[in-house]
């Protein structure tokens, strides 16, 4: 009895086992095939004979890198890259901090309807708003050329300030751009992250004597940095990947940031080099890791043991 | 000088009054407990005197000058939070330390002073731990360290001791005492736990509705309450309230039964009936007590009896000790005459008349 009993209980088992290895294996196969255009970006990158199948290299080159930066503008594409959405990623959280605290600590009647207006903006999908944004940096556009002409009649420098400040083509108006589509889930994610800092902490920095500069420098910045970690990360990497906003607001070479330096050399007319996309792709792709890497140190970093008990 | 006075503040929130004109002088090095259940607007009050609220009318003065429109860390006070607030990225030394860094303090000096406090509140091994790392007990003390490190005239206290657990909490409160009787400052101390008023207080200010209900030493409140409110407010557990009619020295309960509380009472209909627990006295009986037992409450050293009557007045009786009662025995009470309270139907105080006393004397 007690033997039957045994080895009907051992039965289960197996089954149970023999299910969850199947399990398993599925599992790793729905892995592979997710991740397998991942492993070809990055085994072609670095092979001498790159195509468009996934093949064990010959040997490991970094040919395609070298191209990438000594023959084509790469370092400028990487440069435009980093200092537009760099600089749009800073500005994003000046406004995102004050924004999101004031929507925090406020009790006006308005609070709401402003909140759920502002996540309606992020709702829009971007190319519904491409006319009218442009129409806007057209007017803007004008106004600052025309601001940049009476400044300096050289030519050379009205190119070099446009460059740097005009709102179509042009540093400025890209960063702007950024900035405003990254804006909306910015602010809710730092006013969010406001309303879980009690204000006991601001009133005992008052007490302290504490000036309003104080207690942001002292008090309610170190305490919301995971948040601005969080919507930091979330703006350079959306923005990062953004392709439209260059593509609509940028037109000459000079200006050119690494996704349309990438989508243009796909483009190209002759046989398409592999190698040079996918080393262009790795190179595209490092960034947004590097920014994962660096807020995630903050991003974990969770205070708490300031309040209560 | 560092007394605080307080004359007729009055505090609004969108229309509401909360603090409906309020005028109390606190004197310099007393330690003085605002107490009253929530909602009776004694945090508003305390927020009002550390200037992290408006004063909406009304003036208040500390040492003399009138505060009304200074800034907080102008006015010489630290405070306690409730909720500790310590700042959670310091250390327990920054956080100690950190109004004297930002008065710009040598920085050999907050050490030293950091120090000190530190070794009142038993608190120099911590110094460099966080305040995640804190127990509840722990975190209390650096919040109490910080407020004492500026050496401020005046220390608040918001309900400092509601997050602790029980046994803690008695322990702290001798230490507060303590450091009280070192530091010498004023201390207003907000809790709605009368324990804690009754202990610790030299002056007990009841607050109810935004007034003050009654002010004066903690055995003053106790002996002589001027209303309801107060006599049922302090004191645990709280006073025993009759309904019934005065005839003579008679008073006639709903259920009829009568007690006898002595003479010097006007006699009159709509009258509530005063008596603590502890002056009550059972006499156990047989079948006809009048008052059945509910429900005994064994503590060790004392026991409290509910009672109730005919009609479902609810008692409760303190008995030293342990008692022999279970639940449905009936007993029978004997009230001491010279320990009743009278209040009139609104629950203010009936005074015996003096005449009868110097009868009685």
């Amino acid at each position: 009895m007690v033997a039957v009993v045994r080895s009907s209980f051992e039965d289960v088992t197996v089954t149970h086992h023999a299910s969850q290895r199947r399990a398993y294996l599925t599992l790793v196969l729905i892995s592979l095939f997710c991740m397998m255009p991942f492993f070809w970006v990055v085994l072609a990158a670095f092979d001498p004979k790159a195509s468009q199948f996934l093949q064990i290299p010959q040997g490991v080159t970094l040919d395609h890198f070298k191209n990438i930066f000594a023959n084509e503008s790469g370092m400028r594409w990487v440069l435009n890259s980093v200092v537009i959405v760099g600089s749009a990623t800073i500005l994003t959280l000046i406004f995102a901090g004050f924004g999101g605290y004031a929507l925090s600590r406020t009790q006006a009647w308005w609070k709401r309807p402003l909140l759920y207006g502002i996540i309606l903006v992020r709702i829009v999908p971007p190319p519904a708003l491409i006319v009218p944004v442009y129409k806007v940096m057209l007017f803007l556009n004008d106004w600052v050329n025309g601001l940049i002409n009476q400044f300096t009649a050289d030519v050379e420098q009205q190119q070099m300030l446009s460059r740097m400040f005009s709102f179509i083509d042009g540093y400025l108006g890209l960063i702007l751009i950024h900035c405003a589509m990254q804006l909306p889930l910015a602010i809710w994610i730092m006013k969010t992250f406001f309303d879980a800092i009690p204000k006991d902490y601001e009133e005992a920095a008052a007490l302290d004597g504490a000036s309003q500069w104080q207690t942001v420098r002292h008090v309610l910045l170190p305490l919301a940095l995971p948040g601005f970690a969080a919507a930091g990360l979330f703006a350079f990497i959306n923005a990062w990947g953004d392709f439209l906003m260059p593509l609509m607001f940028t037109s000459s070479p000079e200006l050119q940031t690494l996704p349309l330096g990438m989508f243009r050399a796909f483009l190209r007319v002759d046989a398409i080099d592999y190698g040079f996309l996918t080393a262009l792709a790795v190179i595209y792709t490092l960034p947004a890791v590097i920014a994962f890497a660096f807020a995630r140190k903050f991003l974990t970093q969770t205070f708490s043991g300031g309040v209560k008990g | 000088m560092s007394n605080i006075e307080l004359i007729d503040i009055k505090k609004n929130y969108l229309g509401t009054e909360v603090v409906k004109g309020i005028s109390v002088t606190i004197e310099q090095g007393e330690f003085a407990v605002i107490v009253g259940p929530s909602g009776c607007g004694k945090s508003t009050l305390l927020r009002m005197i550390a200037g992290l609220e408006d004063i909406s009318s009304g003036e208040l003065r500390i040492g003399g000058k009138v505060m009304n429109h200074v800034s907080p860390d102008q006015r010489e006070i630290a405070m306690v939070f409730q909720s500790y607030a310590l700042y959670p990225h310091m250390t327990v030394e920054e956080n100690i330390g950190f109004a004297l860094t930002l008065k710009k303090v040598d920085k050999a000096e907050i050490k030293q002073r950091v120090k000190e406090a530190a070794e009142m509140l038993e608190l120099e091994h911590l110094l460099q731990r966080k305040p995640a790392a804190l127990s509840g007990g722990q975190r209390q003390r650096v919040a109490i360290g910080r407020a004492i490190v500026k050496r401020p005239k005046v220390i608040l206290f918001d309900e400092p001791l509601s997050n602790l657990d029980a046994k803690l909490r008695v322990q702290m409160r001798t230490e507060l005492m303590r450091l009280h009787r070192e530091f010498g400052s004023t201390v207003v101390y907000v809790t709605h736990d009368q324990v804690e008023a009754m202990t610790m207080a030299q002056k007990i200010i009841v607050l109810h509705n935004g007034y003050v209900s009654q002010l004066g030493k903690p055995m003053q409140l106790y002996r002589e309450p001027e209303n309801t409110f107060v006599a049922q407010f302090i004191g645990v557990p709280k006073m025993n309230l009759l309904r019934g009619k005065l005839q003579g020295s008679n008073f006639y309960l709903q259920s009829g039964q009568v007690v006898d509380i002595g003479n010097g009472f006007t006699s009159g209909n709509d009258l509530q009936l005063g008596i603590r627990p502890e002056h009550l006295k059972l006499q156990a009986t047989g079948a006809q007590g009048g008052w059945t037992v509910d429900v005994v409450e064994r503590l060790g050293v004392e026991s409290f009896v509910h009672l109730h009557n005919a009609t479902m007045e609810q008692l409760v009786v303190r008995v030293e000790g342990d008692c022999e009662l279970a639940a449905d025995m009936q007993v029978n009470l004997q009230i001491d005459a010279a320990s009743c309270y009278l209040f009139d139907d609104k629950g203010q105080r009936l005074l015996r008349k003096p005449v009868i006393e110097q009868a009685a004397g």
